[in-house]
């Protein structure tokens, strides 16, 4: 059944992958992405990695799919898009994105349904795989260092963005921005 | 989960090498973005397989997740300052189509 399980996962997670690159609209692309990430993510909870596939759906499916879909929206990139054929509207991140997370809840529900977070059949030593403790005390022991540094790149991260994504003032001119505001005009 | 670890590792290569190609034949800036959040998952997928194989026998591995953890991390990162480049270049070019960015051609 779980085996059963993954493979109808890989399905999605390759199909909506196919669809990231094939999709001509940029908006569909990227809702197939989520379709991805929210597979994948299901897959991690199959193979008892509980905390990763909450990562993945937080950070990934969350965070980044947020960003992603903002950015599309605001530069207004969804349209021109031509009538599509029926193999193509499977890859328009709808049917394919719902599929994935009406999966992935199943695969939770099942999971939690089987009354412990440990699916059955995984490596079960005396706890499971990923249990949160032993994970934290070896990030926060034998990755301390990589634990630091990784607060000062998301740091680093927030200023750069800022910088970057700032609006040039008038008269102000940034670093980022190195070729000259009418750079678009020739074709 | 019973499945062999080589399955784990062959959807992370189908999965890793479809980003390969869209992160190539894309000239979308976000859908390479995309292209690249794609491979990432897809390397996430390969150190989880490593540390689930490398866990059936002795003791618990924890590498893996934490590499994976890492990477997501980066990936965030990165996925915030592409987009941010992307929104850089929108103003400057008002398209996101790598074939604008041509300059540097001679």
């Amino acid at each position: 059944m779980a085996s059963l399980l993954f493979y109808a996962l890989s399905a999605i997670a390759v199909l909506c992958a196919l669809g990231v690159v094939i999709s001509r609209n940029p908006m569909q692309s990227v809702l197939n992405l989520l379709g991805s990430f929210v597979a994948v993510a299901a897959i991690y909870l199959l193979a008892g990695f509980q905390f990763l596939a909450a990562a993945q759906i937080l950070v990934y499916a969350g965070a980044i799919m947020v960003l992603f879909i903002f950015v599309v929206m605001l530069l207004n990139l969804t349209d021109r898009e031509e009538s599509q054929s029926v193999w193509m509207g499977l890859f328009n991140g709808r049917i394919l994105g719902s599929l994935a997370v009406f999966a992935g809840l199943t695969v939770s529900g099942l999971i939690a349904a089987n009354g412990n977070f440990a699916p059955v059949d995984t490596i079960s030593h005396d706890g499971n795989l990923d249990n949160m403790t032993l994970l934290a005390e070896v990030l926060f022991s034998k990755y301390m260092l990589p634990f630091e540094a990784a607060s000062l790149l998301l740091l680093a991260t927030l200023v750069g963005v800022m910088l970057l994504a700032k609006r040039e003032r008038n008269g102000e001119r940034h670093g980022a921005q190195l070729s000259s505001q009418d750079g678009g005009s020739e074709a | 989960m019973n499945v062999p670890t080589e399955h784990l590792l062959i959807l992370a290569g189908i999965l890793f090498s479809l980003g390969a190609l869209g992160f190539l034949l894309r000239s979308n800036l976000i859908v390479i973005l995309a292209s690249v959040e794609l491979m990432l998952n897809a390397a996430n997928l390969t150190f989880l397989a490593g540390a689930r194989s490398h866990s059936s026998v002795g003791p618990l591995n924890l590498d893996g997740p934490i590499f994976a953890l890492f990477v997501i991390l980066v990936a965030a990162c990165e996925a915030a300052l592409g987009l941010a480049l992307v929104i850089a270049f929108y103003r400057q070019k008002q398209s996101v189509d790598i074939e604008a960015a041509a300059e540097l051609k001679g």
